[in-house]
Parts: C-alpha cells; sequence; structure tokens
C-alpha cells in the first residue's frame, strides 16, 4: 500500500521562501526581485479585513511547531481602541535541538520576515513588531540590524511608510538564550524585562499580551509567508504541498545523512523522498529512528515511516507530530540510550524551575538515563521513567514538561529493547 | 445565586472568585503551597490540582443540555486545572482528592516531586511542627520516595539581609517571598536566580534584604527556607504557646501572636485582621519581645533601700504620701498603659484631689510610612483622647513641677526623665511614684515608690489604636501572684494540653512580681478610704463604655480578639 507523496511535482518546485537569488538579503536585490511591492500593496489597496482574511482563505498554520491557523489566531485580536497600542512578536528564539530553519531565513532573506511583519501590523492595526531572536545569534543579529536600518532609511519601515499615512516600528530583542523564551508567554515576560517564566493561559496574548496590550506572536517562517500570500494569493497558497496544511515549508534535515542542510520544498514531502534528497543515509547504513519535527516530538522507527508524508495529519496517524519540521535522521548504529540521555539533559537544563512537576521531574528523568546509560539501570527503572512522564504531562502551565515527557515516553516505548538490554537482569543467574 | 457542586456537595456562591479562596473560605482543605490570598496567582506549586467540569450548552439555544434523567451532562476539562487560578462559574462541578481519585493521585505525585529535593532535616528545621509542606506530605503524599540520587546542593545559611536567613535547598520555589517584595512592600528585594532545579530566591548582587518589614517573609515561607536570625534553633513550636495579642510599638495596634516557652516571650508574629493589618507585621513589632523577658523589676521597691519591699509595705506608703501630699498632686497618664489603667488613674486623682496632668505624647516624626508604622510611638494615645486626657504642654508642666508647686507626682508606666518633661534635679524634692516596666526606666532612681507594672503581655486592657479601633488583648504569660487557671484566654502549648502539671512553666525564675495598674489602684483607693468601684478590667470597661460616649460598644464581648471600631471623635490634631 504506497502512499503518494502530497506535494505533487516537488521535483519541479520552485523555491519561494529562500529563492536562489545571490545576494537577496541586501535590500536593492531583495526590491529589484519584486520584494515590499506586496507591503505598498496591501497598505494601498486593502483594508486589515481583508488581509486577516486572505490569510485565512490560506490555511496556513503555525511554523513554529504548535500548527496553529495564523489567519485564525490574527482575527483573535480584539477590536482597535484608539489609546491601547498592539503589538507583534516575531518569535525567533528558536532553539530545539534539531530546529535550524528560521536561521537561514535570517540570513538569507531576512527582508521577507520584515515585509510580512509589517504586512501582519496592517492587518492587525499593530504599533510595533518586537523581533525577539536568541542571543546566541549574534551574527546574525548585527546581520538584521543593518539590514533593518536600510529598509528604515528607504522609509520601508517607520513612520509614514512608503509615502502612506501606515507607521509602525520593528524592534530587534537580543534574548539571553533559554530555551523556554521560546514559549510565548514567557518571550513576552523576557521582553518585559522579567524573568522568563511563562504565564498562566487564559487570559491569551491577543486580550493581554506584551505590557497587557493586544499581542500576537508568530514565528519567523510564519511571517515570511504572509508576503507570499498577500502577493501571489491565498489559492496559490492553498495550492502547495498537503491539502489541510499547505505552502512552502523548511525542512531542516540532519543527523547521520550525506547532504545535511535546509531544504525548501512544499508540505507533505514523503519522508523517503526527502532523505533521498538529502543524499541518503551516511556511509550506506540503515535507517534506524527519525525525529519528524524537532527533538520534543516522538521519535519514529524506521519502520513506521513507509507512506508517510511531512504534513500534520499524516504524522499524526504515524504516531508522532510535525513540530518544527527540523527531521533528525539516526542510522543503525545509534545508541538510542545515549540519544535519549542528551535529549533528556537539555530538557533538565532549560527546565525554566517555576512548576513543580517539570523542575523537579526533568532532572530525575535525566539521573534516571544517565544511570540506564551507564550500565547501572535496573529495569523497574524504565517503569519509574513511563510513571514520571505520567507525572509531568498535562500538569504544568507551559507545554516544557510535555516536550520533555514525550521523548522519553515515546523513546522507551519504541525501542524498549535497547533499553532494557542496558539495564541489569531484573533476575541473576545462581552459580550452581 | 450561582451554585457550583464541590465533591458532590452544592454551595452557593456570588461574583468571580478563585476556587481555591472559595473552598478555603468553606473549610474545603485543598493542599497549596504558591497561593496566598493578598498575592498574585502564579500557579507554580501545582499542589491545588483539581477536576473541574462544567455544563455542556446547546450551541444554537444556550441552554444546558440535560441527559435522560435530567441532570445536566458534564464535561470535564481534558487537564487538571489549578484551583487557585480557576475562576468559579455557576453550575460547575469540582471534584477534590476525596471524590478523585485522579487527583488524588496527581497531588500525590507532586508531592513526590516536592520532596525528591528536599533536605528532609525536619528534625532540625525551624518550620517542622507548623510546615505546611510537612503537614500536606504527610496527609496527601506518597509513603516512600523511589529517589535514588543524589539531592541538588544549593547554598545555605545565607544571610539575605541582617534579620533573615536562607537555607536555599529546603526552599520549594513557591515564589511567596518575592511576590511579597514586588507586590506586598514594594521593596522589590528579592528575585529568583538560577534555572530549573537550582532556582532560589535570593537579593541582587551587591544587595541586601534590609527593608523594614522583611521578615514577614518568613512567615510566608511554606517551608523552612526562610528563618529569623533573631528566633533561628531558639525553640520548637509545640514548645511554644500561642497567645493572640497587639503589639504596641506604634498607634496601629498591629494583630500579632505572642510565642512563649517556659514564661519567655520568644517571638511575636502577625495575626490576620482584614481591618488592621491583614497578614502582616513590621519588623520592629517582631523585635520587641526581648522587652518582656530583660531588665524588668523584681518587685516593688522603696527610695534608698536595696531590697525590694513587700506589695503592702510600698503601698501603704503610697497611700501615706498621697495623703499628706493631697491636692498637691499631679498625676501623669499614660499612652503606654490601657484604657482601664488610665480610668483608674482618673479615679484615683479625683478620690486624691489632685491634677491629671495629661499624658506624654512619644511622637517621632518621620517614623511612620503609611502602612503599619505611625509616627506615634505609643500603642494607646487615641484611649488617652477619649477619656478626655490631652497630651501634656512641656513647658507649661515643666515650669509647674520646678516651681515646687506638687508635693507629689504619680506616674502611670512612663518616664518623665528619659522623655525631658522633668529633670532628675527638679524632682529630688518631690515625692514621686513611679508605676514601671523596666529597670532601665530613667526616673527609676528618683522614685520614691516604684511599683512595677504589667506589661502588654501580662495584662488585660483595651487600647485603642489611631484609627479609633478598640482591641483588647489576655495575657500571654504568667507573673507572680496571679491565678493562671482563672486567664483561660490564655494560649496552650502541648506540655499545657496533654502533659503533667509539672510540665507548665514550672521556672518559677521567668515569674515577674509586677501587677496590672488597674489591680494597684483599687487597692490604694480603699487604703484612702475612697470608693474602689468596679473590679476587674471587664467590668471597669463595661462601665466606661455606658458612661463615656467615646467608648459606646467597647465591651469585651464585642471587642472580642478582632476588635471593634469606635464612634469618632474629634480629637485635637497632635502635632
Amino acid at each position: 500500500m504506497a502512499v503518494m507523496t502530497k506535494a505533487g511535482d516537488w521535483k519541479s518546485y520552485q523555491r519561494v521562501l529562500l529563492p536562489p537569488v545571490k545576494n537577496l538579503h541586501q535590500l536593492h536585490v531583495y526590491r529589484e526581485h519584486g520584494g515590499y511591492e506586496t507591503l505598498k500593496k496591501v497598505l494601498t489597496e486593502m483594508e486589515p479585513q481583508d488581509v486577516t482574511a486572505e490569510m485565512k482563505r490560506s490555511s496556513l498554520r503555525g511554523r513554529g511547531g504548535a500548527g496553529f491557523p495564523t489567519g485564525l489566531k490574527w482575527s483573535f485580536m480584539p477590536p482597535v481602541k484608539p489609546d491601547v497600542p498592539r503589538y507583534l512578536c516575531c518569535n525567533a528564539d528558536e532553539s530545539e535541538p534539531g530546529t535550524f530553519k528560521d536561521r537561514q531565513l535570517r540570513e538569507y532573506n531576512p527582508h521577507v520576515l520584515f515585509e510580512g511583519s509589517l504586512v501582519a501590523g496592517d492587518g492587525m492595526s499593530l504599533k510595533a513588531c518586537y523581533l525577539y531572536v536568541r542571543g546566541e545569534y549574534a551574527d546574525w543579529i548585527t546581520h538584521m540590524q543593518k539590514e533593518l536600518a536600510n529598509a528604515y532609511d528607504s522609509k520601508l519601515v517607520g513612520k509614514n511608510m512608503l509615502g502612506t499615512k501606515h507607521n509602525m516600528d520593528i524592534i530587534i530583542h537580543k534574548g539571553a538564550g533559554a530555551y523556554i523564551c521560546g514559549e510565548e508567554t514567557s518571550l513576552m515576560e523576557s521582553l518585559e524585562g522579567k524573568r522568563a517564566y511563562p504565564r498562566i493561559k487564559p487570559p491569551f496574548p491577543a486580550q493581554s499580551g506584551i505590557w497587557k496590550c493586544p499581542t500576537t506572536i508568530n514565528n519567523v517562517e510564519t511571517l515570511a509567508c504572509a508576503p507570499l500570500i498577500l502577493g501571489r494569493g491565498a489559492d496559490w497558497f492553498a495550492s502547495i504541498g498537503a491539502e489541510k496544511n499547505p505552502g512552502p515549508l523548511l525542512y531542516g534535515i540532519s543527523g547521520h545523512v550525506n547532504r545535511p542542510g535546509v531544504y525548501e520544498y512544499p508540505t507533505g514531502m514523503l519522508i523517503t523522498d526527502l532523505l533521498e534528497i538529502a543524499g541518503g543515509m551516511r556511509g550506506g547504513k540503515k535507517l534506524k529512528a527519525l525525529i519528524p519535527g524537532g527533538a520534543s516530538v516522538p521519535v519514529l522507527r524506521a519502520d513506521m515511516i513507509e507512506g508517510v508524508t511531512m504534513d500534520i495529519e499524516s504524522l499524526r496517524e504515524a504516531g508522532s507530530m510535525l513540530g518544527t519540521a527540523g527531521m533528525l535522521f539516526l542510522d543503525e548504529d545509534t545508541d538510542m540510550v545515549a540519544f535519549l540521555r542528551r535529549v533528556a539533559h537539555f530538557y533538565h537544563h532549560e527546565s525554566c524551575g517555576q512548576c513543580t512537576p517539570c523542575r523537579e521531574g526533568t532532572g530525575w528523568m535525566e539521573n534516571l538515563i544517565t544511570r540506564i546509560d551507564d550500565g547501572e539501570g535496573n529495569l523497574r527503572d524504565l517503569d519509574l521513567l513511563l510513571d514520571l512522564c505520567d507525572q509531568m504531562e498535562g500538569r504544568t502551565v507551559c507545554a516544557l514538561a510535555d516536550a520533555a515527557a514525550w521523548p522519553v515516553r515515546n523513546t522507551i516505548k519504541r525501542f524498549r529493547e535497547d533499553f532494557e538490554r542496558r539495564c541489569r537482569p531484573a533476575v541473576w543467574a545462581v552459580n550452581a | 445565586m450561582s451554585h457550583v457542586t464541590i465533591d458532590g456537595r452544592e454551595y452557593e456562591f456570588e461574583g468571580p472568585q478563585s476556587l481555591l479562596q472559595f473552598c478555603l473560605d468553606h473549610e474545603i482543605e485543598l493542599p497549596h503551597f504558591c497561593y496566598h490570598p493578598s498575592m498574585s496567582v502564579p500557579a507554580n506549586c501545582r499542589q491545588c490540582l483539581v477536576d473541574i467540569g462544567a455544563p455542556v450548552r446547546d450551541r444554537e439555544t444556550g441552554e444546558i443540555r440535560l441527559d435522560e434523567q435530567g441532570k445536566p451532562v458534564i464535561q470535564y476539562f481534558p487537564k487538571l486545572q489549578t484551583s487557585c487560578s480557576h475562576i468559579i462559574s455557576d453550575g460547575q462541578v469540582v471534584h477534590t482528592a476525596r471524590s478523585s481519585k485522579k487527583v488524588e493521585e496527581a497531588q500525590r505525585d507532586t508531592l513526590e516531586f516536592l520532596l525528591i529535593n528536599h533536605p528532609l532535616d525536619c528534625p532540625i528545621c525551624d518550620q517542622a511542627g507548623h510546615c505546611p509542606l510537612q503537614i500536606q506530605a504527610y496527609k496527601y503524599g506518597p509513603e516512600g520516595s523511589r529517589f535514588e540520587f543524589r539531592k541538588v546542593h544549593k547554598p545555605k545559611k545565607v544571610k539575605l539581609g541582617p534579620r533573615v536567613v536562607l537555607d536555599a535547598e529546603r526552599c520549594i520555589n513557591c515564589t511567596r517571598c518575592v511576590r511579597f517584595t514586588d507586590e506586598i512592600s514594594g521593596s522589590g528585594q528579592l528575585t529568583i536566580i538560577e534555572r530549573g532545579v537550582k532556582n532560589y530566591p535570593i537579593t541582587p548582587p551587591g544587595g541586601s534584604f534590609d527593608e523594614p518589614y522583611s521578615m514577614n517573609v518568613i512567615d510566608l515561607c511554606p517551608v523552612g527556607a526562610l528563618t529569623s536570625v533573631d528566633f533561628r534553633f531558639q525553640a520548637r513550636i509545640w514548645e511554644m504557646a500561642s497567645t493572640p495579642s497587639i503589639t504596641t510599638t506604634n498607634a496601629k495596634g498591629s494583630n500579632c501572636d505572642l510565642w512563649v516557652r517556659d514564661n519567655l516571650v520568644l517571638r511575636i508574629t502577625p495575626r490576620a485582621n482584614p481591618e488592621v493589618n491583614e497578614f502582616w507585621l513590621p519588623d520592629e513589632d517582631r523585635l520587641t519581645y526581648h522587652r518582656f523577658n530583660e531588665n524588668r523589676p523584681l518587685g516593688p521597691s522603696l527610695h534608698g533601700e536595696t531590697e525590694s519591699a513587700s506589695w503592702d509595705s510600698s503601698l501603704q506608703r503610697v497611700t501615706e504620701i498621697l495623703k499628706n501630699s493631697g491636692t498637691q498632686t499631679v498625676f501623669i497618664a499614660s499612652a503606654y498603659a490601657t484604657v482601664e489603667d488610665n480610668w483608674m488613674l482618673i479615679q484615683l486623682a479625683e478620690a486624691v484631689g489632685g491634677q491629671v496632668a495629661g499624658y506624654i505624647s512619644h511622637i517621632e516624626p518621620g517614623h511612620g510610612d503609611g502602612w503599619l508604622r505611625t509616627d506615634d510611638r505609643t500603642p494607646n494615645a487615641q484611649g488617652c483622647e477619649r477619656l478626655g486626657l490631652a497630651p501634656i504642654d512641656f513647658p507649661l508642666w515643666q515650669a509647674r513641677i520646678e516651681s515646687g508647686e506638687f508635693q507629689a507626682i504619680y506616674i502611670l508606666e512612663d518616664d518623665p526623665v528619659a522623655s525631658e518633661l522633668c529633670s532628675i534635679e527638679s524632682l529630688e524634692d518631690i515625692q514621686v511614684i513611679l508605676h514601671y516596666y523596666s529597670t532601665t526606666n530613667q526616673t527609676l532612681p528618683t522614685a520614691d515608690v516604684a511599683l512595677p507594672a504589667a506589661m502588654v503581655a501580662e495584662t488585660i486592657g483595651t487600647y485603642v489604636n489611631e484609627s479609633g479601633r478598640a482591641q483588647r488583648v489576655v495575657p500571654a504569660k504568667v507573673i507572680k501572684g496571679m491565678n493562671r487557671t482563672l486567664m483561660m484566654q490564655m494560649g496552650l502549648s502541648r506540655a499545657d494540653r496533654h502533659g503533667t502539671p509539672f510540665d507548665r512553666w514550672h521556672n518559677e525564675s521567668h515569674y515577674i512580681d509586677c501587677k496590672p495598674s488597674w489591680e494597684i489602684i483599687p487597692i490604694l483607693l480603699k487604703a484612702l478610704g475612697a470608693k474602689t468601684g468596679p473590679l476587674g478590667p471587664r467590668k471597669i470597661m463595661r462601665l466606661i463604655s455606658d458612661t463615656i460616649p467615646a467608648f459606646k460598644g467597647a465591651t469585651y464581648g464585642a471587642m472580642d480578639l478582632s476588635g471593634v471600631a469606635l464612634p469618632a471623635i474629634e480629637t485635637e490634631v497632635i502635632s
């Protein structure tokens, strides 16, 4: 039973997010290739509600991991009140292991991100956009700041953009490098200068966001899609890739493949096709496991990826998630215990420590997995690990506890033999 | 009126309120650590998780959908909800650990997590015995732990400021202390540092946690992470008896508990009273307990005699002095003394025919902060005013005392020498009768008869705070000659409740030989042949509330332990 790819004729796909144009990051090159034309069209010809309606019609789903419909999110913004400013946050705090797609956009096509923010600004009548960039990306921050200054100089951002009456600012904010700042509510806390503890929802950011003002938070890639949708039309966008989850998608392929990197293709690509694009497994080894969307999503065994396509529906059926489409291919030599140890260490290190289950549970998990990896583990430790997953999941303010529990639960469930082999036997042989 | 069903029982409620607060108000126990009624809700301890369901409404008609039996169809939230952050609405159904296995397990799991890195040093922890973590771990926690690793080590014995010590390992990161400095006191002197399991509260680099309300975080801390420099390792909680009282450091009359072991006051903690101090107490109010224990008189004394005299001979001497001086006696009332004491003094002045000069006002400009500290450093200036006593006009009375107009001066529980009303020299030719608390009283060397008076921790009486709230106190410790069993309201320690009679207050050297002024003065009145009036503070106060309009309603029954607001009076502005 071979399921066909949902990406259609992907071999002749023309890249749109990262088009093959030299020096596209420079403002004049970007403009020569039609850059900021969409913004002009939106500012002069379109009403804000039409922008949001067009976004809704495109069926774009957020690229930050949760896959929430973007147009719907934009429409959650309350009616405009004259004395209440409204904000956009661009979440560029990308820091999950296995996810590195936004970095390419920031490096090679920053203006599409600026244009996307401004388009969103018009659609939601915003005052400013905060670009929250992970601090470790220091080089790209200077790079983007330079380009942003050029855009300001060309009157594309700021007061009276493109000679219209519209005003909007873009502020690049450097994060201090905590994974938790990628969670939307703690990102806002961090922007406000506070400790990045996630907030309780409700109230949702659209009601009470930065400085208690209506706020929308979008991923870099999501915002980069906005100028494409409004420039070429929602129908064009919806026709690309998988029906329910359409559009161009940046696949960050890493692991034991011959040509790791960021690849732009439509959504709904067959995993096997993507593996082929990335040059197949290194050294002709066999595939053992795949993490399809960043370290937090459930791992898939090699026998589970047959006919699975890279879109939200298909991956859910297969028992995983699309996440950020940061695909990590692991070959047959991979030690799944060591792999999980590293993942558990990451979540232990990055837990903000606000809620009890996550603060205490992530550390305990790492302790247990480390013990198993060191050959000191017991079989009962595996059941305890699964228990801890139950104790953490769904009991915290934000989803970090869930993100820490899923890989542990699924790696143990799907590779139990690997773990059992490393544990001390439950019954010891008695010497006769 | 809206309804909410908790564990199968229906309750009525009105207006938006948090489920946890509603449960606390209705005595439905829910374990929790981070929630505090007067601070923001971070929902970070995850201990108060409950299962909540709401009636399903029809999308079109908006009516509640009913099942075959005509009962509303309840749809439960997919995840357990923290009751502290949940605002209840009409028709909701709540299951706590008493009616839901799922909730019981969740609460047990959270406690297991809380305890894995907690040092479990309860045997040497000051909080043990009244520790929410300890109590709830026994009640809702797992039987043992499955944690077999080294616990996380964090700084211990960190002196956050002059009065508060941190043991970061005991901390469960509820952030109550941080929220107190952010939201209540506004000093912002504490913050959480580090990340994840290494988190703990600390001052910013170079800072010190020295705000005047810093010790409140000790009471707020649900574990023994924050302890008092002063009280640390002094006593176990069950060795002490706590008695409700008020603080007398200033005119706010903040409600407090006095903690007594072996007849020594060991600490003062706030007692919640929304009308006065809510849950808080300034540090200065807490650290004044030493004066109940130290420098206390050994008994009444006569001038020039080193050995303390007997009460009988001392009071006889006072009677002689008053008989001789008669109208040439000046009486000085006291804003430190109770309403009853001051009223008795007025009766004595009338019987003798002397004059009452008024009370010495102790205003320290700039000391007040508009919150729980006031410029007035006395607890009962308002009570004196309401008895018709005015602050002493210093220049006038200084001159009159120095002119030799008076043969005797009768001072109620104050120190005119220290307050510079009169010098020691000017009192040399006058007979001085002094009711006093402490041997540091500077008028004491010139006193012809010195009578030790009971302090707030030892007496029964009424104080009126600056906003006209009458509050009465009960004795927290025993004095010599007082029949303790008659003082039914004194707090009991565990030894008192469950021990043998020999466990009780056995160290007699801690019994102070003093008497309340309301007990001393009637003896003098009797000796002078005057009418003694009502005996005992309760009767005195009933008479006062019946006869003086400014004290209308201030009976012991009405005041109880939270005080009663008195009718407003016009007082002269105390400058």
